[in-house]
């Protein structure tokens, strides 16, 4: 349904049923609809309105179907185009800029709607000389760029919600607390399975207690096995499972056997976030084989890309780490395009972060013990996006064991 | 009940009338009107609803404009407003100004239609129930009914006009008490002919012949039907239901499309709160 036009009915259309019959041709004509806006009229004297968004699969059924339809009163909503201004400064939008969505966006340009390339959430939107319309954060802006201004012109498609019975069908702000865990981990693992197939990328948020809870390792499974495309987490994830592959603890507590801290166990941490500072990097102490094994080691191993996001609170930190979160944030943004599934495991503001930078069409589990970060979590940023609540090292044991068995 | 409307008429004498042009499939311009039994008819029109108890008020004639005997194409009235007819057909656009001027002469309120729609008064949009039911598609638009509405303050249902033939809604409905009416469905849609249903209790349906006759182009003075002719069927029928019938033949008029209804515009139409 690639050809789609708003019209707009307005008067007595319920006693008349000009809106039903409106309705009826449309879906008569082999088109579909959607209700956009509609206002009943409270009293039989008051006017009722309704504005619809007419889809239809050819141009030509579409301005068929439009003639047909302003017999019955049903006009096409006049659109204008876009209206553009001229950034005047570097990382700065101008004035009454058009503030984005993470939805899909069209933006109407000399008569023709233009795709937005990345939909991103909080960002402008810049036409580019050859027509092209991107988002851009603000700090990305440059003097001259043509930013749009105003709603005229600019249109977000809402993403269709499948009906069904399982919450996969239904997947928004969905939390799965009172829920069969083994099936709804096998639909994630279904979900993965499906995203590949069609090319789409996998992509893992960690937060530290996926190395807390022991469950780095079936990560690490996932990753070996080609699982996950991209991994996004901070310095504690990476330095606590860099800790548990050369030390055997995570911030100082044996994975092993769940002792209580090491003997000087609580400086372990930086022990290791030293050696790899000695280094220069996690793939150097991967190459010089003082790391050999865990998530960033398997990351590291195949090619999967990483971006590793500071915080003031960060000992060390790792040299991978983004210090510029700015940085940090663009460097997520280029690993995005293709990503269809985002596991967010155990993580509460890399999660978020990576939330406001996803298009809302991409399906985002959020597993967490908590189910306060869930519901947080899934209610933010992605529209498709399911609430686990459970423990992580439990999910990603069972997932790795659905996916990658060894 | 009795309607509330139809003791006041507006008519115009057919000083000018003729075929002079085809905007309808009644209308040949090969077949002669004669004049002067147009004028008896139209003369004979005035008489009976006169003697039925109604007022007819003239619309001075004017060359050029031979359908403006036609009154009932005037506008809308409702109450003290006066909605002048914006016509589909550039032959009968010329009526427009006569209809403004004499309204405006004669303390109406005038409010126009925008330009870029098309509705043919009072002949499109007849009151039943609180309502006006309008006519669509041969003549006005289905977009005119919402702005229709505001202008004059009561709600406007728009019905689908699907026959040709039947180009005005007065040419299929009549209304004639406030629970009955003559209704000719086989010239409506399938929409309409619902919203018809839920709206008037006890409808005398027409059959195709009866419609074809101009039978739903009568004029009502409270139990008086005056009508072009009159079926037995519809005759039987409208008497059992108390109703007098008295015929007005205008068969020079039907040459033209328009029977009694079309000749005449009652003045005296008030629906909705504000009336």
């Amino acid at each position: 349904m690639a050809f789609v036009e708003r019209v707009e009915v307005a008067g007595h259309i319920i006693d008349s049923l000009i809106l039903a019959k409106v309705l009826d041709v449309i879906l008569d004509a082999g088109a579909d609809y959607r209700i956009v806006d509609v206002e009943i009229g409270r009293t039989s004297l008051d006017p009722s309105r309704a504005v619809l968004e007419v889809a239809a699969e050819d141009d030509d059924v579409l301005a068929r179907l439009l003639d047909d339809l302003q017999v019955h009163g049903a006009n096409r909503v006049a659109h204008s185009d876009a209206r553009l201004a001229v950034a005047d400064r570097d990382g700065v939008l101008p004035e009454g800029f058009y503030s984005t969505t993470n939805l899909p966006t069209e933006v109407r340009l000399s008569g023709r709607w233009v795709e937005v390339e990345n939909p991103e959430m909080d960002c402008g939107l810049v036409v580019l000389p050859d027509g092209r319309v991107r988002t851009e954060p603000m700090h990305r802006v440059r003097a001259g760029d043509h930013v749009v201004v105003g709603n005229d012109g600019v249109r977000v498609r809402p993403l269709s919600k499948p009906r069904g019975a399982t919450p996969f069908e239904f997947m928004t702000s969905e939390v799965s607390s009172e829920k069969p865990k083994d099936a709804l981990v096998a639909e994630v693992a279904g979900r993965m399975r499906q995203a590949k197939a069609r090319g789409a990328k996998v992509l893992a948020v960690c937060g530290p207690a996926v190395v807390h809870t022991g469950a780095a390792p079936h990560l690490a499974r996932l990753v070996r096995h080609g699982w996950v495309d991209v991994l996004f987490a901070g310095n504690g994830f990476a330095a606590h499972d860099i800790e548990s592959n050369v030390l055997g603890t995570s911030l100082g507590v044996r994975l092993a056997s769940g002792d209580a801290r090491a003997e000087g166990g609580h400086s372990n941490h930086l022990r290791v976030v030293n050696e790899v500072r000695r280094r220069g990097s996690i793939a150097a102490a991967v190459a010089d084989g003082w790391l050999t094994g865990g998530v960033m080691f398997e990351c590291v191993t195949h090619g999967v890309p990483f971006v590793l996001g500071g915080s003031v609170r960060d000992d060390g930190p790792l040299p991978d780490v983004h210090t510029d979160v700015v940085e940090a944030a663009d460097a997520m943004r280029a690993l995005l395009p293709a990503v269809g599934v985002a596991l967010m495991l155990a993580s509460t503001l890399h999660a978020i972060a990576t939330g406001n930078l996803l298009p809302a069409g991409v399906e985002a589990y959020c597993v967490d013990i908590n189910q306060a970060v869930v519901t947080k979590l899934a209610d933010r940023g992605s529209h498709q996006a399911l609430g686990i609540v459970t423990d992580v090292g439990l999910f990603l044991h069972t997932l790795a064991d659905h996916l990658a068995p060894e | 009940m009795t309607l509330p409307w139809g003791r006041t008429f507006l008519m115009c004498p057919p000083e000018h009338f003729g075929v002079l042009y085809e905007i309808n499939p009644w209308m040949h311009q090969e077949v002669a009107v004669d004049l002067d039994r147009a004028r008896a008819q139209w003369d004979g029109l005035v008489d009976v609803l006169r003697q039925a108890g109604a007022e007819v008020e003239i619309l001075p004639p004017e060359p050029n404009h031979p359908d403006l005997v036609f009154t009932a194409n005037a506008g809308v009235v409702n109450g003290r407003c006066f909605v002048p007819s914006r016509f589909r057909h550039p032959e009968r656009r010329g009526e427009e100004e006569h209809y403004a001027a004499w309204f405006s002469s004669h303390g109406y309120e005038v409010a126009a239609l925008p330009p870029t729609v098309s509705h043919e008064g009072a002949g499109d949009a007849l009151p039943f129930g609180g309502v006006f039911l309008s006519g669509y598609r041969q003549r006005s638009d289905a977009a005119a009914h919402a702005q229709l509405s505001r202008l004059i303050g009561a709600p406007v249902r728009p019905i689908e006009l699907a026959d040709e033939r039947y180009y005005h809604l007065d040419l299929t409905f009549c209304p004639l008490d406030d629970r009955r009416a003559l209704v000719a469905p086989d010239a409506w849609d399938t929409y309409g002919r619902r919203v018809v249903e839920a709206l008037v209790p006890e409808p005398l349906a027409l059959t195709v012949d009866e419609t074809a006759g101009f039978c739903a182009n009568s004029v009502v003075v409270g139990t008086t039907v005056v009508m072009p002719a009159c079926p037995p069927r519809v005759g039987r029928r409208l008497e059992a239901w108390g109703f007098d019938v008295v015929e007005a033949p205008v068969g020079e008029f039907q040459k033209a499309g328009g029977a009694c209804r079309c000749l005449t515009l009652a003045l005296d139409v008030a629906v909705g709160p504000n009336v």
